[in-house]
């Protein structure tokens, strides 16, 4: 029934699946720790994709959400010996009440306003972050113990890989699945129109908060891989810069679409570093990437399906090619 | 074909990324790793502590080399953001350092430090003095700068020996740091037998602290010791004299900058001293090697410079030591040294890497200026 080019595409996401696998296998100690860098950064931007792409919700301030997991598990398993698999389960839900508590008297705003709130909020949690002494003020807390099962412990870089690997497997299943709900057409009929969607019964509030809430439940789980991954961690990491990175990284890719997304938290990570050689100049040059980017595929550099019909598709959709994306 | 041929492309791209990114230096040298930012806000330290790196090695390879082997830099760029430095840090291990030098945030250092230790690569940290760092206890770590309990110590030998004070007070300004060090400095004073008359917090904005210092004059201290910055510092200091509280003002690191004298005046300022790090500009042994360094580089070293020179200069110290450019005989060298004279004084170093004699220095107000306390 099915064409030979949707067996070809499911062959190269298998293959794809393997180079994963095999990254920290045929690669040195430096692309290991970047490919878990891109590793979180997609677990973060899939979170975020929730927020921005289904939604609609322009968020400013969504590293607050990766901060509250990030610092749940810093002082959990520091100062109260608790389990990491605890920590990232509390991480999970502060990161969600948080992110409906603020989500309550906001998301009923028209979202500007919302982005305003929010780029206030991520400040708010970064300077409690910075002046409280149960996170350790501006340097942080150190030592955070890695995960272990029984006796085994996820000590070197490599398991730790595994560990986010797996993470964002479920991730993307997760997410993939809630978007072709009809959680997820609701998500998306607000987007297009709050209005029509309320008047075809739609409650515009409830699927905002949720899609809020799941939002930053993923945020908390990044934040709690982040500070295990770091053991280490300091306010620095938590300001609007890397707010801005993981939005850049779900519009560069192109919004709303899962591959797009997981493409631009790759680039986002690999660009500046693959850059390094050119020292000084990379954040430059990132720059004028990103610019040149916007300007030639203002939809991001892989959007989902609905905007390149519409947009610069000359290519006429067939049978078995239409299902794959979200 | 579309998404077809673009995860080709991704495969193809990141499979040519991982490929140019392996290889590695050669038998005839010794390749040692530059951790520090140069780019962001603290981009300036960086290069002043790269310079300074830099310019230790050129005299080392203009005079042969260390073992008969030239020494290779490898500058990586940690942006002082924890993130990028564990990306940075992981980078130099990949590259086979034999060992790193800089470190200038200590949030960024923290993180950075784990990867080196379980990588077994001996760091010299230049600049970055967070207590946090020693107290993870690696081997491997070692901190050229003094942290806030050495400073202090060095505050409360000063107010005790030299001026021989009995009561002491003690203001800090209610950020972290100040009243960090405050505290050590109450315990250290304590424990020396002396005697904290006054521990108070003022608001540092202010601009009348009239009322805190009418108790500070109740008290008759010896000396009064403000762990805060230079603003309220400097008024701090003018109302002091203008109330004529008895003993001598000290001020710590936070508050030593020219403004401080000018908004105190010069007259009020007159024969205040303070505890700092070992700037060059303070330091009359370092006065020719400062001019060395602004013909090489067209500018004047930085705060850290210094440090950096002579933390490359014991690298060096120890790779002849060692005789070797092993990362485990390196780490065995530098723990061992003895009396190794660098600006700030002879170093060695405690089992848990910080060094056993505090480098802070004495300056004092002459003037109109700050100039080292003999």
């Amino acid at each position: 029934m099915n064409t030979p080019f949707l067996k070809n595409k499911s062959f190269l996401y298998i293959l794809l699946f393997i180079v994963m696998i095999a990254i920290p296998l045929i690669t040195n100690r430096y692309w290991t720790d970047v490919a878990s860098t891109a590793m979180f950064y997609i677990l973060l931007a899939l979170g975020l994709n929730i927020i921005v792409g289904y939604a609609g919700l322009l968020d400013l301030g969504y590293s607050a959400f990766f901060a509250v997991g990030s610092y749940t598990t810093g002082i959990l398993t520091t100062q109260f010996g608790v389990s990491f698999w605890i920590s990232i389960f509390l991480g999970a839900i502060f990161a969600t009440v948080l992110g409906v508590l603020i989500g309550i008297p906001t998301l009923r705003l028209r979202s500007d306003y919302l982005a305003i709130v929010t780029l206030g909020f991520g400040e708010i949690i970064r300077l409690i972050a910075n002046n409280s002494k149960f996170t350790g003020g501006a340097s942080g807390i150190y030592g955070i113990p890695k995960p272990k099962i029984g006796s085994f412990v996820f000590q070197s870089n490599v398991l730790l890989y595994y560990l986010m690997f797996i993470f964002v497997l479920l991730a993307i299943f997760v997410i993939w699945r809630l978007g072709n709900s009809r959680v997820g057409r609701a998500w998306k009929y607000i987007r297009e129109d709050e209005d029509a969607a309320e008047a075809m019964g739609v409650n515009g509030l409830y699927y905002k908060l949720l899609a809020y809430g799941l939002g930053a439940m993923f945020g908390g789980l990044a934040g709690s891989l982040f500070a295990v991954k770091m053991s280490a961690i300091a306010p620095e990491s938590f300001g609007f810069m890397q707010s801005a990175m993981i939005l850049l990284a779900v519009v560069l890719g192109g919004i709303g679409r899962i591959s797009g997304v997981i493409l631009g938290a790759v680039l986002v990570i690999l660009l500046p570093e693959a850059m390094r050689s050119f020292s000084d100049w990379r954040i430059f040059l990132f720059g004028v990437l990103l610019v040149l980017t916007m300007i030639f595929r203002p939809n991001g550099l892989w959007p989902s399906k609905k905007e390149t019909e519409e947009m610069d598709d000359p290519e006429p959709l067939k049978g078995g090619s239409k299902s794959v994306v979200s | 074909m579309k998404a077809h041929s673009k995860i080709a492309s991704i495969l193809l791209v990141l499979s040519f990324l991982f490929l140019t990114a392996c290889g590695s230096g050669n038998g005839n040298e010794i390749v040692i790793g530059v951790i520090s930012p140069t780019t962001g806000q603290s981009a300036k330290m960086g290069q002043d502590m790269n310079n300074a790196i830099q310019m230790a090695v050129d005299e080392i390879n203009g005079k042969g080399g260390v073992n008969n082997k030239k020494i290779r830099l490898v500058f990586a760029d940690d942006a002082c953001d924890p993130q990028a430095s564990t990306t940075a840090a992981n980078k130099l291990v990949s590259e086979n350092v034999s060992a790193v030098i800089g470190g200038y945030c200590s949030s960024a250092v923290l993180p950075a430090s784990g990867v080196f230790n379980s990588a077994g690569i001996p760091m010299v940290v230049t600049a970055a003095n967070s207590e946090k760092i020693p107290e993870n206890n690696y081997k491997n770590i070692f901190l050229l700068n003094s942290t806030a309990s050495a400073q202090a110590q060095t505050a409360t030998n000063y107010m005790i020996s030299n001026l021989k004070g009995k009561k002491i007070a003690i203001l800090n300004d209610n950020t972290a740091y100040s009243v960090d060090l405050a505290e050590r400095t109450r315990d250290a004073i304590q424990k020396a037998g002396g005697q904290v008359v006054l521990y108070e917090s003022v608001d540092p904005n202010a601009s009348d602290f009239n009322s805190v210092l009418t108790k500070v004059k109740s008290k008759t201290p010896d000396a009064t010791y403000w762990t805060g910055y230079y603003a309220a510092g400097g008024l701090l200091i003018k109302q002091f004299k203008q109330q004529g509280v008895s003993g001598s003002f000290g001020v710590a690191d936070g508050s030593v900058d020219q403004t401080l004298i000018k908004i105190a005046g010069e007259n009020n300022a007159e024969g205040v001293f303070a505890t700092m790090s070992p700037l060059p500009q303070f330091i009359p042994g370092a006065k020719n090697w400062s001019k060395d360094y602004e013909t090489k580089f067209k500018q004047a070293p930085g705060p850290y410079s210094a440090l950096s020179y002579d933390g490359m200069r014991l690298i060096i110290h120890a790779l002849e030591q060692a005789k070797s450019d092993d990362p485990n005989a390196i780490t065995g060298a530098i723990a061992k040294t003895k009396g190794f004279a660098t600006f700030a004084g002879p170093v060695e170093f405690k089992a848990n890497g910080t060094l056993t004699k505090s480098n802070f220095i004495m300056i004092g107000v002459k003037n109109g200026q700050f100039e080292m306390v003999k």
